[in-house]
């Protein structure tokens, strides 16, 4: 809502919040019934069932008797977002590879395709052409128009306007992505960091749904990290914050593209991980969690993974006692660790962080909403600013 | 680094007088997208239903997670799980999602099927894979579309905890999209640490998803190399003429047919 304090909110601007209140919120928890939407929303019944009224003329949400009743009374309306009714497109480029989604109103994925980046594919102008033509031919599959375009890309990223500075795994550098997608596909395109997407994947959908203090760890070649403090994304000037791979953790080890040396990323990305399982660089990444399923006793767990799991460690120690969060998700790469290496990190980041302590624990956990993780977040990303013209 | 799953050397095979597979090799690893490529009767098929145990062969070894093993019908192969799904979408129009999964091996005792346990399995597998365009899984399998057809004849692989699936052109009766959707599937199942095997005629759709390219020319495997360290114009080259370059056969002054 744009009214300041000095001036009053009229009564149709008043009327579109609560419409885009009410439309955010079944977008995001899913089907909820009129009463519970009455509650949620602080609103008056009669007013729900006027938007509901509105937007079930516009063909955007259903209602339906539920199923299942709930307490005394007439039950009350169930009422469902309709997928179709606003689509957008969610990118997420990758180093190896870029998938790309159809996403409708309330998160479910009605198109999908993804493909290697070998070579020249992974040249801006090769993605961004392949992004287009298959964004085209999975709209025309759906015979809905996209209103919106998320994109995730492994790199340092302006906000404003999709400007990617650098993604060195990419070898990309000062591409005006959000602007040459949004030219050529005609609706607003928003462009950010991979971790920071994430992050607001697992705020909104995933397992820190509810926490107001999470950081997301992503791991694929790079290592980046999201961070969600008290409940917003923390950006940092022009959006630039999120590279927790590049924290040293040993001022004397490997050097790094970035100009420094022993960078979090150079001991626990996916190149580290392929170090310790003895595999030759650029193995698949189903290879690489497929000789991690293979580590199953706590011995052969404790003799390839030990060092690793030493750097995993010390990183996690230094971002719980910055960022202060509840909540640490691993992402990516880090899902296909060895559970029980997964489940006592926690414990080990409590014995050796004043933070962790402090807050009764942080949990570090595996994220489980695979690998689709940046899809979701990138289709947020999209949604946010069109939600409110649907 | 471990043993591949799936390691086939020397297999040959004749249909009475017609020797249609020569010695060939082949290595799946876990986690890799391995495209079996070749011209119209190089074989393909024959070689998927060999080790599918549909045809026996006349000689030949296969290790399977490092130990040798014997394929001597379709049980055998499925015993050791390895999952085949064809192109002509092989499921039971008749029957839901669920029990199309689970068709033959269904659970519960006596007369009693466990449909709430199957049922939930069902959903999960799916959720697993990210399938989210199947609305509810007792869809009876006539209403859907060929690509969510195809889904489901995957993710039935899923359900059994395959080790190894074979794709015989799952795309081959699919229109564009649908074809795309498939092909994200194929990855995602190598992605959990699955070997593919994936028969295609599309080279494009190959160089998309695939990790390593195996090339079949008259019955002999010329070169089995990863899809990186090599181009389209190469692969086209050994399909049709056995060899590109020092890939594939030998010259002809040099080698003994």
């Amino acid at each position: 809502m744009t009214s300041t304090p000095t001036a009053g909110a009229r009564p149709d601007e008043v009327r579109r919040h609560n419409r885009t209140a009410l439309l955010r919120r079944l977008h995001v928890a899913g089907p909820t019934t009129r009463a519970a939407l009455a509650t949620e929303l602080g609103l008056n019944r009669s007013t729900i069932k006027a938007l509901v009224d509105g937007l079930a003329e516009s063909g955007v949400v259903e209602e339906r008797l539920p199923r299942a009743r709930s307490g005394a009374g007439r039950p009350s309306l169930l009422v469902l977002p309709q997928a179709h009714a606003a689509v957008v497109v969610a990118v997420d480029i990758r180093v190896d590879q870029v998938a790309i989604a159809v996403v409708g109103l309330g998160g479910e994925m009605l198109g999908r395709n993804s493909w290697n980046l070998h070579g020249r594919a992974s040249e801006p102008d090769e993605v961004i052409t392949h992004v287009i033509e298959s964004t085209q031919v999975l709209a025309a599959d759906l015979g809905v128009p996209t209103i919106g375009v998320g994109v995730s890309v492994p790199g340092v990223v302006r906000r404003s306007d999709g400007f990617v500075h650098e993604a060195p795994n990419l070898r990309w550098s000062r591409l005006p992505l959000g602007e040459r997608l949004s030219a050529a596909l005609g609706v607003p395109v928003r462009v950010a960091n991979d971790a920071e997407i994430a992050a607001l994947a697992e705020h909104l959908r995933g397992a820190a749904r509810g926490s107001l203090d999470a950081v997301y760890i992503s791991a694929d070649i790079g290592v980046g990290g999201g961070v969600i403090s008290d409940g917003v994304t923390l950006r940092g000037t022009a959006g630039y914050l999120g590279e927790l791979g590049h924290m040293v953790v040993d001022h004397r080890g490997r050097p790094c593209y970035c100009g420094s040396r022993g960078c979090w990323e150079t001991e626990v990305g996916e190149l580290a991980l392929c170090r310790a399982l003895r595999l030759p660089e650029g193995t698949p990444r189903g290879a690489v969690v497929a000789e991690l399923r293979a580590l199953t006793t706590p011995r052969q767990i404790a003799d390839v993974l030990g060092e690793f799991r030493e750097f995993l460690t010390v990183g996690l120690v230094n971002i719980v006692n910055v960022f202060g969060p509840e909540l640490v998700v691993l992402g990516d790469l880090f899902t296909a660790l060895p559970p029980p290496l997964i489940a006592d990190l926690g414990a080990e980041v409590s014995r050796r962080s004043l933070v962790s302590r402090a807050v009764g624990g942080t949990r570090v956990m595996a994220s489980t909403m695979g690998s689709d993780v940046k899809l979701i977040g990138a289709a947020e990303l999209a949604f946010e600013p069109v939600l409110d013209s649907v | 680094m471990s043993d591949p799953i799936l390691e086939i050397t020397g297999l040959n095979k004749s249909f009475g007088p017609v020797h249609v597979l020569h010695d060939v090799d082949l290595t799946v690893r876990a986690g890799e997208v391995t495209a079996l490529v070749g011209d119209n009767g190089a074989g393909k098929s024959t070689l998927v239903k060999c080790i599918a145990g549909i045809h026996p062969t006349d000689s030949g070894r296969v290790a399977f997670n490092g130990g040798p093993v014997s394929i001597n019908g379709p049980r055998d192969a499925a015993d050791l799980g390895i999952e085949v799904v064809y192109q002509d979408l092989a499921l039971a129009d008749n029957l839901d999602i669920v029990q199309n999964m689970f068709l033959g091996r269904e659970r519960g005792s006596g007369w009693l099927l466990d449909e709430a346990s199957m049922e939930k399995a069902a959903r999960d597998t799916l959720a697993s894979l990210s399938v989210r365009t199947v609305k509810s899984v007792r869809t009876p399998v006539a209403s859907l579309s060929g690509g969510q057809r195809q889904t489901v004849a995957i993710a039935k692989s899923v359900l059994w905890e395959s080790k190894v699936v074979l794709l015989d052109e799952p795309t081959a009766a699919l229109g564009v999209a649908q074809t795309r959707q498939v092909l994200d599937l194929v990855r995602r199942l190598a992605e959990q640490g699955l070997g593919v095997v994936l028969i295609s005629h599309n080279m494009a759709d190959v160089f998309e998803v695939a990790d390593r390219i195996a090339t079949l020319y008259l019955g002999r495997m010329v070169a089995q190399v990863p899809t990186r360290d090599v181009t389209h114009a190469q692969v086209v080259e050994l399909i049709t003429a056995g060899r590109s370059g020092d890939l594939g056969l030998a010259r002809p002054e040099s080698a003994t047919v």
